[in-house]
């Protein structure tokens, strides 16, 4: 696929689309919410469970997503 | 202080450095949406105090330290406080000088966390005896500190008109919360509502994209463009006192005396007006834009710190715009710290001295020389790898969890309410500190009307 997407909107600072966006919110949220409320223990433990939750929400994103930049390195050696 | 809180205050002042030195690079974080949260989950998990004042201190002089790179390697601001640097580190860009740009702006940031640790120590003796008196009238101190912010702020009659409706909305909230018996009487939701303020203009940008004829009327962006230059090759462990002129060095310092003199005033405002104001006179364009910059990242640090440190040790209340932003988690992280019983009443002044300064110094060692050396690979690194939407979209999911803790679900609705709220007035020129002021105000001012 070469054809480049030009449906990005910037929000706080930076492009993002919107599908990814949604989807990468939805991911955290449910992983941050589901270990809060799932839970076995008393506090301080369903925070630490959702704190790791929204991480791994976090991690997952990064991985699916790809950052909306085109990055051209000038200099003296070329990768 | 025994010897294993010591060990873990400088473990987790490492992460905290390394964590903030990555997100000090991605482009567009705000302070207190990356700080606050981190600050507040810790306390509420019950890790020592010690250990987050250390890690705070950490975070913040990493994050300053680090925000300023995109700026010279890609004129993106790295986050709010850069922006007033993006004129100026793209004059030295203009005339092929990234390198120097970030040596200078990491050199004069170093400087101003010299300079302003022991001024804030000394401003917050000055202080101290007059703490008792400043603490009974901490409602009315705060309305007036709200009164003040909008009077400086952008849209300055909106800004005062909406101090008691805000409030109104903030107690409305608390009061139906009780009525509902959803959380006991002497209980109160605040974290909720203060991150509801700091990811209100995201959330209203997001939820305007609902109307498909404002989404219609964006213009479609493609690929951000970023241009990236290789820096050379730093031998040896870098000076910051040889990198800046003397000239440079002594602006710095004095900007950052300044600096951490006004840290009751935003700093924003500070660093635009003594970093134009104290490099005026310099005709050349690079030797001023190149003492611009050391003296406003001095500044800006300098007063991040003060702004931190002067309430804390002084105080204990979050009476500067530093203190009620990025900084809130050290002041008020309900049930651990309180406005009665925080950072302030359980670490003497000794103490937070200590932990300041093992934060400081060890942000300084690490991050100052990863900066120096590799900064323009972890621009690549972040710029490459970490998506935007996944930073947003862990911020999200953090605030979605925290105002479940605080009052179920019924929260989730009464925060994202709150933050469209603030997401509206932040877009008409009420700025963050006003907002927050009135969330500290607002049982205090509802108390008049009874």
């Amino acid at each position: 696929m070469h054809k480049e997407d030009k449906n990005y909107i910037e929000i706080w600072g930076d492009n993002v689309k919107l599908r990814d966006l949604l989807l990468s919110m939805v991911l955290c949220i449910v992983f941050a919410l589901g270990g809060y409320i799932l839970a076995p223990g008393d506090a301080p433990q369903p925070l630490i469970l959702g704190l790791i939750g929204g991480v791994i929400g976090f991690i997952i994103s990064s991985i699916l997503i790809k950052p909306k930049r085109r990055i051209t390195v000038l200099g003296e050696e070329d990768k | 202080m025994d010897t294993a809180i010591i060990i873990q205050m400088i473990l987790a002042s490492m992460g905290g450095a390394l964590l903030y030195t990555l997100i000090g690079i991605a482009p567009g974080t705000d302070e207190t949406a990356v700080l606050a949260p981190v600050t507040i989950a810790l306390a509420l998990v019950g890790v020592s105090p010690y250990v987050i004042l250390a890690f705070f201190i950490a975070a913040i002089v990493a994050k300053k330290l680090t925000d300023s790179i995109p700026v010279a390697v890609a004129g993106i601001p790295g986050g709010v406080m850069a922006a007033p640097m993006v004129e100026h580190a793209m004059i030295l860009k203009q005339h092929g000088m990234p390198d120097v740009s970030i040596k200078k702006m990491s050199s004069g940031s170093v400087i101003g966390t010299i300079v302003s640790i022991p001024a804030s120590f000394l401003i917050a003796k000055l202080i101290l005896p007059y703490a008792d008196t400043i603490s009974s009238y901490a409602g009315l101190i705060f309305f007036l500190g709200a009164v003040f912010l909008a009077l400086m702020a952008k849209n300055k009659l909106l800004s005062l008109l909406i101090i008691v409706p805000f409030a109104l909305l903030i107690q409305g909230l608390r009061h139906l919360y009780w009525g509902l018996d959803i959380i006991p009487e002497d209980s109160t939701v605040f974290v909720s509502f203060f991150l509801g303020i700091t990811i209100g203009p995201i959330a209203f940008s997001l939820f305007s994209l609902l109307s498909k004829k404002h989404r219609n009327s964006l213009p479609g962006l493609g690929n951000k463009e970023i241009t990236l230059k290789k820096s050379k090759k730093e031998k040896g462990f870098p000076n910051p006192f040889k990198i800046l002129t003397n000239k440079e060095s002594a602006t710095s310092a004095l900007g950052s005396l300044i600096g951490t003199v006004t840290f009751f005033l935003s700093p924003v405002g500070m660093t635009v007006f003594l970093g134009e104001f104290l490099t005026r006179h310099i005709k050349d364009p690079v030797q001023r834009a190149s003492r611009a910059i050391s003296t406003m990242d001095g500044l800006t640090n300098a007063s991040y710190i003060s702004g931190t440190l002067v309430p804390l040790i002084a105080i204990g209340l979050p009476l500067s715009p530093m203190a009620i932003g990025p900084a809130a988690g050290l002041f008020n992280a309900p049930p651990v710290f309180t406005p009665e019983h925080n950072i302030h009443h359980i670490l003497s002044m000794g103490e937070i001295m200590t932990a300041t300064i093992i934060g400081a110094v060890i942000a300084i060692v690490i991050t100052f020389y990863i900066t120096i050396k590799y900064a323009s690979q972890i621009c690549a690194f972040v710029f490459k790898y970490i998506p935007h939407e996944a930073l947003i979209g862990l911020f999200a999911g953090l605030v979605v969890m925290l105002a479940y803790m605080d009052a179920g679900w019924i929260n989730i609705l009464g925060t994202l309410v709150v933050a469209l709220v603030s997401g509206l007035l932040y877009k008409n020129g009420v700025n963050y500190g006003v907002m927050f002021m009135v969330l500290y105000a607002a049982p205090w001012l509802l108390g008049l009307f009874m």
